[in-house]
């Protein structure tokens, strides 16, 4: 879900595909033994109760996890076991050992956040104290580069090679593989896990015919992040630090600058807070948009045309009768970014956010006053040599036409259907929900969805991040979330988000890109995709 | 150069052209290169050494620029200097001011214009000190973005030891080498085997063979893509490196044609004398074609170490999780995905990628470009 | 025979009959023996999966299967749906558009650089030939990482230079959908080291009577290149272009790294390969993308052999005329 937030786009999506390749050994061999264990597994989950039915099947798993090498899991096929004897001795990764009497649990960590070279170190840790904690089940991560860990996951599944436990996923991530996970009412039912403690959030991810899909375990609101420093500099009042009735609120109360806090304000501001090397701002006709210092706003990595749409009223591209529609306010905010960045000059373009003194990370650059993103950014506020940045903090985000939309993403644990190993996926699941919770949490930048321990985990963060950011404000944004979701389910799944996604790069880079003509031409692919 | 030019192939005589028969009928002439004097050779000589400078240096420009990226912090990247240089700033230790500045030119009413620290930035007016007297707050009217700060050369070297560390460069290094090792004794031991049956004996269908050969040069490798991947998910080898060392053992059309036309330059007489002794056609190859070949064959196993320090997809998509076991190609791909906002690291990384195949060719050049390649087969 | 310029000179052990006696036998025996390597890998990776993509062109088989239904033929739709798909006739445009510049460019930048590296009044040449092949030894996901930023519009070195120049405005070489073929072209032109090598050894190769005789009629320095150099090295050009034109139908791994396998903006930079790529690998259209890689491989089938006709009129064998 958020698969853009650590750097260019066009990396993350260009690998996007790449091993699927692999599913072509569905066709052959793989896919009996998947079909199998979809039954193994099925029969496991219905049987619920029956230790003893169970116990039998965890003895036959044992015996054929034993079969696999490690570095080869999933290759159950008996072909030049040599070879991979051969393959075995030369690897040498350091992979933790499947305790003997253990039930081994895999764990795909990528598809959402968790592959980032400083988070592994600390998820290893939790692994390490949750095999240590007990002796039945071994758990093993396996990190997989954002970039292209739909592709691997897709690779394992057709290969007959699922992992038991899949996450965090965000809502794109379990559209791409939907039908792939196990419901987990069953499970819930049989441990007796209190799911009631995530409130409102625990059905969350229940489909009416699929069942309990997933457990919430983070969500990630959105906010306006500002630099204090530049407005200081500007001398301008901090956008507001809290919402009003029905999330309106008021800019610069007893300034000259007083008015709604809506898009218009913002990008009134944003003109004043967007300056050239001579010291001219947008606002003055003298302004060179081809040496731009400085900028008012961005939108942080949250630049997907149907993610940025949502900023302006949350909507979705499926009609009621099934065709294809654009929401209106998705089209009159890629009009109004469109503006802001070759119009006004007061967003980075392409080339801006890709040159040096931006870096691929806009607003961390220091150049850039405002920026709208998720709690996830927190991730990414940093120099070179770790120190956090301590020069912004969280603002409401802006209304347009009288509607707040603070943009949510969530993140959630899964176990696969083909898994073996259900009920030991499940207590690993739990361990990860409760005990390991809140290191995990402080790892990923994720807001909990538990409420109890939310305190505690912006404690913690205010341990980074010094200057005393108002979380308040973005955990307020839970009232406001979109609805549908922007990463929500359409027809064709891959190759309609293939295409909205295809709009971001010339609304980037081509000044005279005509947005309503490539609008029609969307309508009508995503018919012709579709099929209505 | 030239010598291998011509004993792989290249007829220098040309007798049988038009022009060289022209040749024949006239005394030959004085070029008119011979006329110039000595100063004017010289002249000539620097313009084009010149000539072929100025489009070297631009040619190369990418690479120093790679070069002079990676020796920069970020905060040196950010203030889009060309060198790495750092803006002076002064550390104010005490009093209402203490902190970090940047030190910049500040033009006072008095006409002088000393280095300040600029504590409080304001779009028409700011608030300067000077770090002798840091008590006593300037006030300046203008923009301070007009100011020049003062840089000092600052490069750092810090950004190769990290990428050394995150790319787990020693890891790639074994891995790229293992796969290219064995699969260059592959397509050695194969191609040399195929070349030398190609290039000694008769046969039927020969010519179809050899067509066959080409054909696979010319054949998109996307269309043999997925079911190649099919047969090897099959044979449970997805995850391993046996996808991209086997396929060696099995011949390639470029060695192969290499190797052959090196075999036909050596004389006949050579095998058949060790025939009459008994030899068998492999002890033959062995004992007599291997030796005169050394050059051709050491071309080939370098040929195959640069494409296998190279390739990418096949590697991509055969290891996509296997991070313990990609070679460099894809640990390198997978390095820019996580840093790419760490634009001097990622250039280190790519000059730490490039170090061994470009010291391989320095040290080695002379059979790079003596003509050991797919000239030797031209005619 | 053109294809000698991959297979090398013919031998007469490659059209002699030998007739069918025992010696005969025992010689096709071994050299089938030896020869057997390349004969089960064609079988294997070559035979097989071309066979094999064929069948799948016609049937509806997807990668990720999409619920439970089996894969079945479809006769010709995929054929028929690709005929009539936008992306793939843009795929094929972008392509031509790109080739158009890429193979006249992949011969004349490395000769006239083979040219000047051979030219008798420059000084170091061995130096200045290991500086040109150097960039050639770059792996290409690292030229990529050089590229990416060396382009960039506002810091890139490349835009510097040409502003310092006095070039107000400089394109954005990567993000302009006018402006990416040719930008690719050129960073294509960074690889030619091994054409230039064999450009060289080609000039070389030209016998210098030829030289002499045509001075001695008068000729100017064009009408050296044109009547002695161009003829002389036309095979070798010859196969820089079949190398050119091969390469140009598998282009695909730069602007992939590059730019991604949309082919931004707006497609501009979406060549057949790409098409092909996410058909199959993003969109899991197996069949549907073997029918891509099948047209692939029948357009440059197709112009190989009319580039392998052309041959007998403008590319001169010496040995035709013995």
């Amino acid at each position: 879900m958020i698969s853009n937030r650590h750097g260019s786009r066009r990396f993350r999506r260009g690998a996007s595909a790449v091993a699927a390749l692999a599913l072509v050994a569905a066709a052959c061999g793989g896919s009996d033994d998947a079909e199998t264990s979809v039954d193994d597994a099925a029969t496991e989950a219905d049987a619920g109760d029956e230790a003893e039915a169970e116990t039998e099947a965890d003895a036959e798993t044992e015996a054929e996890s034993d079969g696999d090498t490690e570095e080869d899991a999933g290759d159950a096929e008996e072909v030049d076991a040599e070879a991979e004897d051969d393959n075995g001795g030369i690897i040498e990764g350091e992979q933790i050992e499947v305790a003997e009497g253990t039930v081994e649990v895999r764990w795909f960590i990528g598809l959402g956040t968790g592959s980032q070279d400083e988070q592994i170190d600390a998820q290893d840790e939790i692994v390490k104290t949750f095999n240590a904690s007990q002796d039945e089940v071994t758990l093993v991560p396996q990190y997989v580069d954002n970039a292209v860990a739909s592709d691997v996951l897709a690779t394992q599944i057709a290969g007959g090679d699922a992992p038991d436990l899949i996450g965090p996923v965000g809502l794109a991530g379990s559209n791409a593989f939907a039908g792939q996970y196990l419901d987990l009412d069953p499970l819930v039912a049989s441990s007796g896990y209190d799911i009631d403690q995530f409130g409102d959030a625990k059905d969350v991810y229940r489909d009416p015919v699929d069942g309990l899909l997933g457990i919430p375990f983070a969500v990630f609101p959105s906010a306006i992040f500002y630099n204090t420093e530049l407005f200081d500099e500007a001398g301008l009042p901090y956008p507001p630090a809290e919402y009003g009735d029905g999330g309106i609120t008021m800019y610069g109360e007893g300034t000259e600058f007083e008015g709604e806090w809506n898009y218009d304000k913002l990008e009134e501001i944003a003109l004043i807070l967007s300056v050239d090397s001579n010291g001219n701002d947008a606002t003055s006709a003298e302004y060179d948009q081809s040496s731009i210092e400085q900028f008012g706003y961005v939108h942080q990595w949250t630049e997907d045309p149907a993610a940025q749409g949502s900023f302006f009223g949350a909507g979705s591209v499926v009609q009621e009768d099934g065709s294809a529609a654009i929401p209106e306010q998705w089209v009159a905010e890629w009009k109004w970014y469109q503006n802001m960045v070759h119009v006004n000059g007061a967003t980075p373009n392409a080339d801006y956010q890709a040159s040096d003194a931006l870096a691929g990370n806009a607003f961390n650059s220091g150049r850039v006053a405002m920026a709208n993103t998720h709690l996830w950014y927190t991730c990414c506020l940093f120099d070179e040599d770790g120190n956090a940045r301590t020069n912004f903090n969280l603002a409401a985000v802006p209304n347009y036409e009288g509607t707040v939309t603070s943009k949510l993403h969530g993140d959630s644990f899964r176990i696969h259907k083909d898994t073996d190993n259900p009920e030991q996926t499940f207590a690993a699941l739990q361990y990860l929900l409760e005990e390991g919770a809140l290191d995990l949490l402080t790892v990923y930048g994720a807001a909990p969805a538990r409420e109890d321990i939310r305190e505690d985990y912006f404690a913690g963060l205010d341990e980074i991040f010094t200057q005393g950011v108002n979380w308040g404000v973005i955990m307020t944004g839970l009232d406001y979330p979109d609805v549908p979701n922007h990463e929500a389910n359409m027809p064709n799944f891959l190759e309609s988000d293939a295409l909205i996604k295809e709009f971001s790069a010339p609304l980037m880079s081509d000044p005279d890109f005509d947005i309503d003509a490539a609008v029609a031409e969307m309508e009508a692919d995503l018919n012709a995709i579709f099929g209505t | 150069m030239t010598a291998t030019t011509t004993a792989t192939g290249v007829d220098r005589k040309g007798t049988g052209n038009r022009l060289g028969r022209m040749a024949l009928a006239k005394e030959p002439q004085k070029s008119f290169r011979d006329l110039d004097g000595p100063t004017k050779r010289f002249i000539g000589k620097a313009g084009v050494t010149l000539f072929a400078t100025i489009i070297m240096v631009g040619f190369l420009l990418p690479l120093v620029f790679m070069g002079v990226t990676s020796l920069k912090t970020e905060d040196q990247l950010a203030n889009q200097q060309i060198l790495p240089k750092t803006v002076d700033t002064v550390t104010i230790t005490e009093g209402e001011f203490a902190g970090d500045y940047d030190l910049l030119s500040v033009p006072l009413p008095d006409g002088s214009t000393p280095a300040l620290a600029l504590v409080k930035p304001g779009r028409e007016e700011s608030t300067f000190v000077d770090p002798a007297a840091p008590e006593v707050p300037i006030e300046w009217v203008g923009r301070w973005r007009t100011l020049e700060p003062g840089y000092t050369l600052d490069p750092t070297f810090e950004n190769f030891g990290r990428a050394y560390d995150r790319l787990n460069f020693l890891q790639l290094l074994r891995n790229t080498g293992v796969i290219a090792g064995l699969g260059m004794a592959g397509t050695v031991i194969s191609s040399t085997l195929v070349a030398y049956g190609l290039s000694r004996f008769r046969m039927r269908f020969k010519g179809l063979i050899i067509a066959s050969l080409v054909a696979t040069i010319i054949l998109p490798r996307f269309v043999t893509l997925v079911p190649t991947y099919a047969v090897f998910s099959r044979l449970g080898w997805v995850g391993t490196w046996w996808p991209l060392i086997v396929p060696h053992f099995f011949a390639n059309a470029y060695n192969v044609f290499l190797l052959r036309q090196f075999f036909l330059t050596i004389p006949r007489d050579l095998d058949e004398a060790a025939e009459i002794d008994g030899a068998g056609p492999l002890k033959t190859l062995i004992t007599v074609i291997l030796p005169q070949a050394k050059g051709a064959i050491l071309a080939v196993a370098l040929f195959h170490f640069f494409f296998a320090w190279n390739d990418f997809l096949e590697p991509l998509i055969y290891l996509s999780g296997r991070r313990d076991l990609q070679p460099i190609s894809v640990g390198l791909y997978e390095f820019l995905g996580l840093y790419d906002t760490a634009i001097p690291l990622v250039q280190a990384g790519a000059i730490l990628s490039m170090s061994v195949p470009i010291l391989v060719f320095l040290s080695l050049q002379k059979i790079f470009l003596g003509g050991i390649d797919l000239s030797g087969s031209l005619k | 025979m053109a294809t000698t310029l991959f297979a090398g000179s013919p031998d007469e052990t490659d059209t002699v009959d030998i007739g069918d006696g025992r010696l005969a036998k025992r010689e096709r025996r071994r050299g089938l023996l030896f020869v057997s390597p390349w004969l089960i890998g064609l079988t294997l990776f070559f035979v097989f999966p071309i066979v094999a993509s064929l069948v799948m062109s016609f049937t509806d088989y997807r990668l990720v299967a999409d619920g439970d239904e089996p894969t079945k033929f479809v006769g010709l739709e995929n054929w028929r749906t690709m005929l009539g798909d936008d992306n793939v006739r843009n795929g094929l445009w972008v392509t031509a558009k790109f080739g158009l510049l890429f193979v006249p460019m992949s011969i004349f930048v490395p000769l006239g650089f083979a040219y000047l590296l051979t030219s008798e009044r420059l000084w170091g040449r061995s130096f200045f030939r290991v500086m040109f092949y150097l960039p050639s030894m770059v792996p290409f996901v690292a030229g990529v990482i050089v590229w990416r930023f060396y382009l960039n519009n506002q810091s890139g070195w490349l835009s510097r230079l040409l502003r310092g120049a006095g070039w107000e405005g400089t394109p954005n070489f990567l993000n302009d959908k006018n402006w990416v073929l040719p930008t690719l072209v050129f960073m294509a032109m960074w690889g030619v080291g091994n054409s230039i090598i064999i450009f060289i050894a080609a000039l070389n190769g030209v016998p210098t009577q030829l030289y002499e005789a045509a001075k001695i009629d008068g000729a100017g320095k064009w009408r050296l290149f044109r009547d002695v150099t161009w003829p002389m090295i036309s095979p070798i050009t010859f196969y820089n272009v079949i190398i050119s034109l091969v390469g140009l139908g598998q282009y695909f791994l730069v602007p992939f790294v590059l730019l991604g396998p949309e082919g931004p903006p707006e497609g501009a930079s979406r060549f057949y390969t790409m098409v092909f790529f996410r058909e199959t690998f993003s969109f899991f259209k197996g069949g549907y993308g073997a029918a891509l890689a099948w047209g692939m491989f029948i357009i440059v089938f197709a112009i190989t052999s009319l580039l392998f006709w052309s041959a007998k009129f403008w590319v001169h064998y010496e040995y035709e005329e013995r």
